[in-house]
């Protein structure tokens, strides 16, 4: 199973003490002709799901296709939030899942993701918005999961530089406290399902370009890359940013349209704040990294686009919005900008499972909230595949269901989405 | 910058994206999976595509316009019900 | 000379005057560091003002605490950042000193000098790059402890206390041609550009033009004072100094971000201009070599810059390794400067430093050829890195030429030049020739002259310099980072072998120099260690922001815009609550929303509801369009009438709701709420402008132009009579929904319609913004005998509810299709096209969706908050099966009432649902026969 010497403490100390070198976290691989199982796309979802199919099902004849360096993506551009207190029932079980996933992640991945837990708070400005977080919160109770709406003085003592004094503009009237919701290290929950993924025996091929899916009288054949062609039963695509592109190769609409989501960070300061804060009405939400930077990310872009350069109005816009909440922060300064693609869907949920295509898979469509339910999304994807069965988890999420009306309704949730 | 049929070359943030202008079905006779393709299915291509955008800071007319997807340049705008003489 | 041990060698290390220094000896300023009060001169910066005492160790580095000192003495010193009164991350080799300035280490405890934290030093060898990945994994409940513990190595200064005294603000700028680098290129290219007829603005990042001419030598500071009075002589230029740009945006937008303005603490300039001539110079880079960031190591341009702009010697004894002229120049001003020279390193002629040696700071130097040499101070000059983030922002590429060991900027679009050094070598004739060139041409481009013919810019040779980017020794590439090459080196050999893995995992180039001083000696070693070439390794593109910016500067003076009816003084006057609703400010109440409501419903009360979408509509197609847009019918409303309308998306959901009427045969108004006017008008223009631009319509957006008051009540009819003048009140000439025109108050041009939201009887009155006040004053005082008082949006709330009128975007939601919002009545699905038919039609012959009912607690004093949802299956859980969308205490029936949804099989009246409130308990509420509460047949209505 396992090839790879556990990461710990003690390993640390004795191969700080001998020189010894760890070895490769993943190997670089040649391209089979063939496989049992392609993925699209090397961000969490498809190393994801390319691990619980390993893990679970036992099934290592993998490819991870990813045509930069692994999690180069979403999954690297991400403000790396965690949470389950959405609106709709199956949205609910579905993050909440997720959730209790990351919280052993590190010890099931023996990959310190550094997941904290500190809480995630959403503000509520207007009587419309604390409705939401109430009827949030009652559904997330009523799923068994810790959220509750919170009054002013609470949240001055959660976060004590946030200005809850009566504003003429934006008034805080309370607030959805989730304790369980956090910040985790984006980059590691690659790596480390990367790394597993590679000693279970997956095969992880980074600089690959997908260029044609191959699909003959109405099911899938395998692909063409820029390194060769390779033939599979089944393909997933698990991309995210260029899902509708991937998709129109195996000749599969969907009902997507990507936006720019940009986000910036600060120069370090002293840890002050230790819960994530988000304002629905002011388009923000803001964590603080253990080293000390402030994160800020927003709503999207106002018009869909490819392009992931930053603009000078977001920056503006985030600091005005962020100095309205905690007006003691202008002299921090922003760093560093960037901007990740997110394929929304009409109804903020993802879309997982079959195609019209026999044997083309999807998990797409995860706009805003996509690095959260990459341990969920792995699991349900590999057990799909592996027993030809939808899990119950993710019925709701299916490509049919915009053709039939049945939306999914978590577009209030979907923190400073649309 | 958009170039406004009507109101000359302005910055993009007087715009608004109005959609993909995508051909819409007789509500009378399209069938429920016709109907629906037409509200949610998108194109969402790279390069250049053509779409639906609105002058809303402004004049508010609406403009079928060019745009590249990945470096955001915008050419021909037209006013959807037809440009000033 | 003996260097005391451990660290400040206390003393004046001040020059005698220097004919290029920018301090003013006649000035003196004394300010605190760590506590201990220090002077300076005017013009210091706070490194160089430290540096002339003797200060040595300036602060401590990220992860393992070693000691660190002066490297390059300018901004982009990443061992420089010291916290200044309330301001954290100061860059101390820039920023001047002002008297009574209060500066401290950051990140330091308990001092500077005993960093307790420096013990990570000694464990140094097992906190390899990412090491917090490989370990804290286990006990999974430990790590929230080992979280703060971490935390409290964070780098950085305390968050300010208090919101900032100071001021931050914006300004906008259109010049024809920005020159970005205030040296001999951007000072040749400014006035070439000037001189060619374009206004030009000028931004430098020092505190004076000059870049490095500043300390030259003798004749090239004549040079400097030429370029300096050509330059304030052309009326066209405008210079900024103290200024850095920060960003190239789409649409032509560059970000400047200007300090030293008087008055405001910082200030974000935004350029439009037509074309941008870059004209930033070269960074000097750091050598990568064991003990390279001990205190004492530095830049050639840190110790020319020291000793000739502050006076400052910079060390007793130096070793300096020189493999350019700057380099040598630096060795000269050392000599010059009483420094001893102790040794001249010459890569040139083979020759390199092997290991920097020290305990906290530079003892020693060992050098290629056996030798060891003590000294106090190592200086390098190795090469140089062209900051080309601003041309690769502009969509320029970036390719690395090995024989000038440097990247040039390949692939300029039409808009961008480049001059001086950032775009070749040449000695200060060429550069000038070369600049000045360039910003005629760039002037020639931005005034775009008919027929003209280009500007020969003469091309730079690329040079030739050796790549020196690593010694034979593994020494530290980011220093502000804390990481080594052997970190990067040891992360290759893990198997984070591409440049961004690298980054990523071991965060070089992620502090606060952004890697302008150290990306390209992090490219060098990962492609030695990948083994590749620095090519094909990785280039530097460059993102915004180039320089951090604040937060104030980019929030400026953070204007919030908001909308207040003509009344508005007068409801904050009299105690009103305000009420933020999108971006109007409402009254909520005046005190008492209870007794609100009973004014009403026994007398008459008034409230503003100016915010109301309002439209005009005129045209011979009106009708037409009002059949498109609404769920009902509409092609037989007569002058006069007044008819409810809901507005459908194409997927059927509502999307709003209002009064339309018809003021006179082509002539309409047609209201919506107020937080959907926006979309509204949007909705109605599309299918105006894309589907019939031929019908003949016109709509005008008035919600503003109508201060809008409704009157409500049963004496309500009383009471406007006394305002309206020429319009007949009585019941059965001006029966429910009916609208008229006429003077109000003495003022033309009015509209009055009786419609019900409230369900009494009730007059909206219409009158122009300009005299809503007046009218609003009028009603209070003609009816105070009949009781008259204002009431606001809450008991409007509670008024509607009681009559069951739903709120869209509170009972309606995202997916609520028109048959579920209890609109049976209203929707005609055999009418003509509209808008949502289809998807209604399916809806209603699907016949399963939720619906949304009246309902009322059985027990009247439970009141159900708003969201609390309904369960299907007892109380112990279950289904959810709806929830309550409206919710109030009734003052009329004395007891709560909702609106809310259920599932199709739980709609029917009667039926008894159970209501999940947040603390827990489950009550039972019943499902009313009709949505409205109070008076169902709506007698009181039209009366």
């Amino acid at each position: 199973m396992s090839r790879l010497p556990r990461y710990s403490a003690v390993g640390l100390l004795r191969r700080g003490v001998t020189g010894r070198r760890w070895p490769v976290v993943w190997r670089h691989r040649d391209l089979e002709p063939s496989y049992d199982v392609i993925v699209i796309g090397g961000g969490v979802h498809g190393l994801a799901t390319a691990y619980s199919l390993a893990k679970n099902h036992g099934i290592t004849r993998v490819a991870v296709l990813e045509r930069a360096y692994l999690g180069s993506g979403g999954s690297g551009r991400n403000t790396a939030i965690i949470r389950s207190n959405y609106l709709t029932p199956e949205g609910v079980r579905f993050y909440d899942r997720s959730l209790k996933l990351y919280e052993t992640l590190a010890q099931d991945l023996n990959y310190n993701v550094m997941f904290s837990q500190r809480g995630h708070l959403t503000l509520a400005h207007t009587d419309a918005a604390l409705r939401t977080m109430r009827w949030r919160a009652e559904v997330n109770k009523l799923e068994r999961i810790d959220s509750e709406v919170i009054g002013p003085a609470d949240i001055a003592g959660l976060v004590p530089e946030l200005d809850v004094s009566s504003h003429p503009r934006y008034p805080v009237l309370g607030g959805l406290f989730h304790p369980p919701g956090g910040i985790i290290r984006h980059d590691a929950v690659v790596w480390g399902y990367a790394r597993a993924a590679d000693a279970l025996g997956v095969a992880l091929h980074q600089q690959t370009e997908v260029t044609g899916i191959d699909v003959e009288a109405g099911r899938v054949r395998g692909v063409r890359t820029n390194r060769g062609s390779i033939t599979a039963p089944v393909v997933v695509n698990c991309t995210a940013g260029w899902s509708s592109l991937v998709c129109d190769l195996a000749g599969v609409a969907v009902p997507i349209t990507t936006y720019p989501l940009q986000a910036a960070v600060t120069e370090p300061v002293r840890p002050f704040l230790h819960t994530v804060v988000v304002s629905g009405t002011l388009h923000v939400y803001v964590s603080q990294t253990d080293r000390g930077e402030l994160v800020f990310g927003a709503a999207t872009d106002p018009y869909p686009s490819y392009s992931t350069r930053g603009t000078l109005e977001f920056t503006e816009s985030v600091a005005a919005h962020v100095l309205e909440l905690m007006p003691s922060l202008a002299p921090l300064r922003v760093l560093r900008q960037w901007a990740g693609l997110c394929d929304m869907t009409p109804d903020f949920s993802p879309i997982m499972g079959r195609t019209p295509v026999e044997g083309f898979l999807v998990d797409i469509g995860w706009g805003t909230y996509g690095f959260k339910a990459a341990p969920v999304a792995g699991e349900t994807m590999a057990e799909l595949i592996a027993t030809d069965r939808v899990p119950k988890l993710i019925r709701a999420f299916d490509l049919d269901r915009f053709a039939d009306g049945r939306l999914v309704g978590e577009r209030g949730a979907a923190a400073v989405g649309h | 910058m958009i170039t406004c049929p009507w109101c000359g070359s302005r910055d993009t943030s007087e715009f608004a994206y109005a959609g993909e202008g995508n051909p819409r079905p007789d509500p009378a006779t399209a069938s429920p999976e016709a109907w629906r393709r037409y509200l949610y299915v998108r194109r969402n291509p790279d390069g250049w595509t053509t779409e639906l955008w609105r002058h809303r800071i402004g004049c508010g007319t609406y403009l079928r316009l060019e745009r590249h997807r990945t470096t955001d340049e915008v050419r021909l705008a037209r006013a959807v019900g037809g440009d000033p003489a | 000379m003996i260097i005391p041990r451990g660290g400040a060698a206390r003393g004046d290390w001040r020059l005698p005057p220097q004919p290029a220094e920018s301090i003013d000896r006649s000035a003196p300023v004394r300010f605190r560091w760590n506590g201990t009060t220090y002077g300076g001169f005017a013009g210091d910066t706070i490194a160089s003002a430290l540096a002339a005492s003797g200060v040595r160790v300036f602060s401590r580095s990220l992860k393992y605490h070693r000691p660190r000192g002066i490297l390059t003495a300018d901004g982009d010193d990443p061992n420089c950042l010291v916290q200044v009164d309330d301001e954290p991350n100061v860059r101390a080799g820039h920023r001047l000193v002002r008297p009574g300035m209060a500066v401290r280490a950051q990140g330091v405890w308990p001092t500077l000098q005993v960093d307790v934290k420096a013990l990570n030093q000694v464990v140094g060898r097992f906190l390899g790059p990412g090491f917090y990945y490989k370990t804290f994994i286990a006990p999974r409940q430990l790590w929230p402890t080992y979280e703060r513990v971490i935390r409290r190595f964070s780098p950085g200064g305390p968050v300010p206390p208090a919101p900032p005294t100071g001021r931050y603000d914006q300004r906008v700028v259109h010049r024809d041609v920005l020159v970005v680098g205030g040296g001999p290129a951007g000072m040749a290219a400014a006035v070439g550009a000037a001189g060619g007829g374009a206004s030009v603005l000028l931004v430098d990042e020092q505190h004076a033009l000059g870049g490095h001419l500043r300390w030259a030598d003798g004749s090239d500071r004549t040079r400097l004072a030429e370029l300096r009075r050509a330059v304030a002589e052309a009326t066209s230029i405008e210079v900024m100094t103290d200024a850095v740009v920060t960003g190239r945006y789409d649409g032509h937008w560059v970000s400047v971000l200007q300090r030293s303005v008087p008055g405001v603490v910082e200030r974000l300039v935004k350029v439009r201009t037509q074309q941008i001539v870059v004209a930033a110079g070269l960074i000097e880079r750091p050598y990568v070599v064991a003990g390279n960031d001990l205190p004492g190591v530095m830049l050639s341009t840190a110790v020319r810059r020291l000793i000739n702009l502050y006076a400052v010697r910079p060390g007793a004894r130096a070793v300096v390794l020189t493999a350019n002229g700057e380099g040598d120049a630096a060795a000269r001003d050392l000599d010059r400067a009483g420094v001893d020279v102790a040794r001249v390193v010459d890569p040139r002629r083979g020759e390199d430093i092997v290991s920097i040696r020290g305990r906290g700071r530079v003892e020693a130097v060992e050098l290629s050829d056996r030798s060891t040499v003590t000294c106090d101070l190592v200086v390098t000059a190795t090469g140089w890195t062209a900051p080309l983030s601003l041309l690769t922002m502009s969509g320029a590429r970036a390719a690395y030429d090995p024989v000038a060991a440097r990247f040039f900027a390949t692939g300029l679009p039409d808009d961008v030049l480049a001059a001086g050094g950032v775009a070749g070598a040449g000695d200060l004739d060429a550069i000038v020739e070369q600049a000045g060139a360039a910003g005629r041409e760039s002037a020639a481009r931005a005034t775009a002259a008919a027929g003209r013919s280009p500007v020969a810019v003469p091309g730079l040779a690329a040079g030739a310099h050796p790549a020196l980017f690593t010694g034979r020794t593994d020494g530290m590439v980011d220093l502000a980072e804390d990481v080594s090459a052997k970190d990067l080196k040891a992360a290759v050999a893990e198997g984070y072998n591409s440049l961004e893995l690298v980054k990523r995992y071991t965060t070089v180039t992620m502090g606060p120099t952004q890697g302008r001083l150290e990306a390209v000696n992090a490219i060098a070693v990962v492609a030695a260690a990948t083994g590749g070439s620095i090519a094909e390794t990785g280039t530097t593109t460059g993102r915004p922001p180039y320089a951090p910016v604040s937060l104030g500067a980019l929030a400026g003076r953070n204007y919030q815009p908001v909308r207040h009816s003509p009344m508005h003084a007068w409801h904050v006057a009299h105690g009103a609550r305000p009420l933020v609703a999108g971006l109007w400010i409402r009254p909520d109440h005046y005190g008492d929303p209870a007794a609100e409501v009973r004014t009403v419903r026994s007398a008459v009360g008034i409230i503003d509801v100016t915010p109301l979408g309002k439209f005009e509509l005129t045209g011979t197609d009106v009708p037409r369009l009002l059949e498109l847009l609404y769920v009902n019918r509409w092609q037989k409303l007569a002058v006069g009438s007044v008819r409810y309308g809901v507005m459908c998306t194409e997927d059927g959901v509502v999307l709003d709701d209002g009064v339309t009427g018809r003021l006179a045969p082509a002539r309409y108004l047609l209201t919506c709420t107020s937080s959907g006017a926006g979309a509204v008008e949007d909705w109605i223009a599309l299918w105006l402008q894309t589907e019939h631009p031929d019908w003949d319509v016109r709509v005008v957006p008035v919600t503003d132009a109508y201060a809008s008051i409704n009157v409500a009540g049963p004496r309500s009819r009383e009471l406007v009579s006394r305002l309206v003048e020429d319009i007949d009140l009585a019941p059965d000439a001006f029966s429910y929904m009916q609208v008229r025109t006429g003077r109000v108050a003495g003022f033309d041009d009015c509209i009055v319609w009786r419609i019900g939201f409230t369900g009494e009887l009730s007059f909206e009155l219409h009158v122009p913004a300009g005299h809503g006040q007046e009218v609003w004053d009028r009603l209070l005082t003609a009816g105070a005998d009949l009781g008259v008082g204002p009431f606001g949006i809450e008991a409007q709330r509670i008024l509607r509810l009681e009559k069951g009128h739903l709120v869209v975007g509170q009972d309606t939601d995202g997916l609520t299709q028109g048959f579920s919002a209890g609109l049976d009545w209203a929707i005609k699905l055999d009418k003509a096209e509209f808008l949502g038919q289809p998807e209604l039609r399916w809806q209603h012959e699907r016949g399963d969706d939720r619906q949304l009912v009246g309902l009322q607690p059985v027990d009247g004093a439970v009141l159900p908050p708003e969201s609390s949802q309904i369960l299907d299956g007892g109380s112990d859980g279950g289904h959810i099966a709806g929830r309550i969308t409206s919710s109030r205490m009734s003052p009329t029936l004395g007891r709560s009432i909702c609106l809310g949804f259920v599932s199709a099989r739980l709609a029917r009246p009667g039926t008894v649902v159970t209501v999940r409130l947040p603390d827990g308990r489950s009550v039972p509420a019943a499902v009313m026969p009709q949505l409205a509460h109070v008076d169902p047949d709506g007698e009181r209505l039209r009366g």
